[in-house]
């Protein structure tokens, strides 16, 4: 059973595999936030993001039935998600995101605490946005979605050593474009 | 590229403690956490739910052949045209329309106390899996699930008068196995569980 | 009660071909005169005696030996009387329906305190109670407060929810635990929002047309 109640990924995977599509509804729900915010971290821009989650959403879907394993429902969409977004990324023929897509709005709330805060995921999201798609994902799977090594390796199909160096380098090359942007 | 200290990488994998740093390293790791957090910090709601399930909910093409037209329109590719995935989306629904013939297979008529009852199990390695209870006497091998595209996954839709029963499934004709993938269970008295199905009017 | 006492009831020959021509070949032969007779204890008592038929051939269809299938035989019409007599106590005129005892006995062995039980059959006296029973029995198994579970659920009943409709409420109220509320705000939530809960969705055309009838469909015990 799940931690936070509710059935499990089996059994929802389960109930949509015997037909009953509206349990969807619980897999999406279940996971869109992080899934939305990897791909925005991935992509640099919410829209796309958008975009590349439904249709991975969808994908998801219709080839739920090869899903192995429903208990790693998580891993299984995180790397549908990863592809997506790596196929976007080559679309645009760019492995970067723009500065302006990696800009955030400020919250609608205009405080000084919030704008302050804006100020700082923009710095963040820009220095971000300079790293290769591979270190990107590496950082924003370990740090920003929490994944465990072995649960990356899952998502992303590369070997956790290579994985490692991926997340090192990325720390690195995020402290020197903060320092850059400051 | 500039080599921080391997402790920080470490404090960051979770191999060493953060307070076993001295002050300087226990800065670098601080600002890189923070960083997380607020990159962490998520996005606005995409309100995907209702646009994906939207789209599911659109008749699904009767053959393969549209199935993989629906496919290919519904991948991005990388070459002829490009157009935005969310456009890519509504013309893939919109081509799915126009190729529809609708099906009109008759099935069984449902009367005013019967529903359908599925049945879904994941038994990769079975040659036949069945779905006894207390719906047909527990009498095992005459309500078999099928698994026709050999992915493991087995299923049956069954007409049953609404209600709960109890069942089983039983793999390659001995193995006595619970639906583990619903939760309500009861104990069987005889030292295993039997898994409940509520069977709920079709005709609403 | 011994085996050897129920073996001695064997004797007893009424209504006792149809039960025996039920289990014959199907339920180990030493134990179908112990159920037979069982039956017979349940059909004089007024009590319901397909719940016995059934869990006797769900035994011999997973061969289990006969004096197992004796005991629980013997197990379950002791928890059919405790079911009945809940049932009166909270209200139910005597006598009451094979299907309303049926219905309680298996509230209580999903593991409903007794308890909340009678106070579901107290509160709907002129219904059937088993999709309410349901309902908060699959919120108890997730660990929900069953008296919490249960005021819910009469609240529904009070908004105009009746029958089947009584399960989409514990369902919303696992829908909005799964979106990451703790349970006490899921109940409040759903409470809110009463009588409007989701339906369920209904069976597609494709799930009906590939629906097929068992050979041998028998109504719920």
């Amino acid at each position: 059973m799940d931690v936070r109640g509710g059935p499990s990924d089996q059994e929802v995977v389960a109930r949509v595999l015997g037909g009953d599509r509206e349990a969807f509804g619980l897999v999406i729900r279940r996971y869109e936030t992080g899934l939305v915010r990897f791909a925005t971290r991935m992509l640099g821009s919410r829209d796309a993001a958008a975009d590349a989650v439904a249709e991975s959403l969808m994908r998801a879907y219709r080839h739920l039935a090869s899903c192995r394993d429903p208990s790693r429902l998580r891993t299984w969409l995180y790397r549908i998600v990863a592809n997506r977004c790596k196929s976007y990324l080559a679309r645009r023929h760019v492995g970067d995101v723009t500065l302006e897509e990696a800009s955030p709005v400020a919250d609608s709330t205009d405080n000084e605490a919030s704008l302050e805060r804006a100020e700082q995921l923009a710095l963040a999201a820009r220095a971000l946005a300079q790293l290769s798609s591979e270190k990107r994902e590496a950082f924003v799977l370990k740090h920003v979605e929490g994944l465990s090594y072995q649960e990356m390796a899952a998502v992303t199909g590369v070997r956790i050593p290579t994985l490692k160096m991926r997340v090192h380098r990325a720390r690195e090359a995020l402290l020197r474009a903060l320092e850059d942007h400051a | 590229m500039n080599a921080i200290d391997p402790r920080i990488h470490q404090a960051l994998d979770g191999e060493i403690s953060r307070d076993s740093l001295p002050p300087e390293l226990r800065g670098t790791v601080d600002r890189l956490e923070t960083v997380a957090a607020l990159l962490a910090s998520a996005p606005a709601a995409a309100g995907l739910e209702a646009r994906v399930m939207a789209a599911l909910r659109r008749p699904a093409p009767p053959g393969a052949g549209a199935r993989r037209l629906v496919r290919w329109l519904t991948t991005p590719h990388p070459v002829t045209f490009r157009i935005r995935p969310a456009w890519s989306l509504a013309l893939a629904a919109a081509v799915a329309l126009l190729t529809l013939v609708p099906t009109q297979e008759a099935g069984p008529v449902l009367g005013e106390h019967e529903g359908i009852a599925q049945f879904v199990g994941r038994f990769p390695d079975a040659r036949s899996v069945h779905v006894v209870g207390s719906f047909n006497d527990w009498r095992p091998g005459t309500i078999p699930l099928e698994d026709p595209d050999h992915d493991g996954v087995w299923r049956a839709t069954v007409v049953l008068p609404t209600g709960a029963y109890e069942y089983m499934f039983v793999v390659d004709g001995e193995r006595w196995v619970p639906d583990h993938m619903v939760d309500r269970l009861v104990e069987d008295d005889f030292g295993r569980e039997n898994s409940i199905v509520i069977v709920r009017t079709a005709r609403r | 009660m011994k085996l050897g006492l129920l073996l001695a009831l064997v004797a007893s020959p009424l209504g006792a071909q149809s039960v025996r021509g039920r289990l014959e070949g199907r339920v180990p032969t030493l134990a179908i005169p112990v159920v037979d007779s069982l039956v017979q204890v349940a059909a004089r008592e007024d009590l319901p005696t397909e719940p016995l038929v059934q869990k006797a051939l769900e035994g011999g269809a997973k061969r289990v030996p006969p004096q197992q299938i004796a005991a629980a035989g013997q197990v379950m019409l002791g928890q059919l009387r405790d079911a009945r007599e809940l049932l009166v106590r909270a209200g139910d005129a005597a006598p009451t329906t094979a299907a309303e005892v049926t219905t309680v006995y298996s509230a209580l062995k999903r593991g409903l305190a007794p308890r909340v039980v009678a106070r579901i059959v107290a509160a709907l006296p002129q219904e059937p109670r088993g999709s309410a029973l349901h309902a908060v029995a699959d919120l108890a198994a997730h660990r929900f407060d069953a008296d919490s579970a249960a005021s819910l659920i009469l609240d529904a009943t009070r908004q105009g929810l009746r029958g089947e409709r009584l399960l989409d409420v514990s369902t919303a109220v696992l829908h909005e635990a799964q979106r990451g509320r703790s349970r006490n705000e899921a109940l409040a939530l759903v409470r809110q929002r009463l009588p409007n809960v989701p339906p369920p969705p209904k069976p597609g055309r494709a799930s009906i047309a590939g629906a097929r009838r068992p050979e041998a469909a028998a109504p719920p015990p």
